[in-house]
């Protein structure tokens, strides 16, 4: 398993559009992965937008990425890298 | 991949909306399309065009229809094409049912998407402040 702390930092938080970024990038990858907020209340598929809209994660918001699979190291690296440049938004 | 097509259906301007809607957010979605009816259409009509629109979306995977309520004139009219293993009338439509129809990602029947899709609707209704104020003792 790969795994990864992120915080969100784009101002719109990870909303709608975001999360289907999100989603597109998890799709081509084989693991599962998975993204839980901070008290791991909620867990969420990253390959499933309205999954990932539960989060309800808001700018500043903690979460957890974990990927279990083949090309989990590629997959999460990707992932993080996404949230870093907020999703090329701002 | 054959995907399940989609046909929203409603009064006013709401189903190409929420075709809009979906469409910005998920990108590719040439399985659905959307009827949105005037409020004095003749029922001829209107059935021609739904007839139409339901060809258009047909992949032989089978047909929902999304309708916005229970009981109005778009359902009554969508009803009529009610078909075992072809076409399937979920009313009530909201924004994350169509998403969900847009994000298929496997082949399944229509029977048990149609449910999948109804699950969502009932299930993407929250009191948002359940969910993003943490409760005392939770």
């Amino acid at each position: 398993m790969a795994s990864a702390q992120i915080i969100v930092t784009n101002r719109l938080g990870l909303h709608a559009r975001a999360a289907a970024k999100l989603v597109r990038i998890a799709a081509r990858y084989e693991s599962v992965i998975k993204l839980h907020g901070k008290n791991n209340s909620v867990f969420a598929d990253a390959k499933s937008i309205l999954s990932v809209l539960t989060l309800a994660a808001s700018c500043g918001s903690e979460l957890t990425v974990e990927c279990h699979g083949p090309d989990e190291i590629e997959a999460l690296e990707q992932i993080v890298y996404l949230f870093e440049s907020k999703f090329g938004e701002e | 991949m054959k995907r399940i097509g989609a046909v929203l259906i409603s009064h006013g301007s709401l189903a190409n909306e929420l075709l809009e809607a979906t469409r910005t957010v998920y990108g590719d979605i040439a399985h659905i399309t959307a009827v949105s009816l005037g409020w004095h259409d003749d029922v001829s009509d209107a059935e021609a065009r739904i007839e139409r629109a339901i060809r258009e979306v047909s992949d032989g995977a089978g047909v929902l229809l999304l309708t916005d309520m229970f009981g109005g004139t778009p359902t009554n009219i969508a009803a009529m094409f009610l078909k075992d293993g072809e076409t399937e009338v979920l009313t009530g439509m909201n924004l994350p049912m169509v998403v969900k129809v847009a994000s298929q990602n496997r082949e399944v029947d229509l029977g048990t998407f149609a449910e999948e899709v109804e699950q969502q609707g009932k299930k993407s209704i929250y009191r948002a402040g359940d969910l993003l104020v943490p409760k005392a003792g939770k």
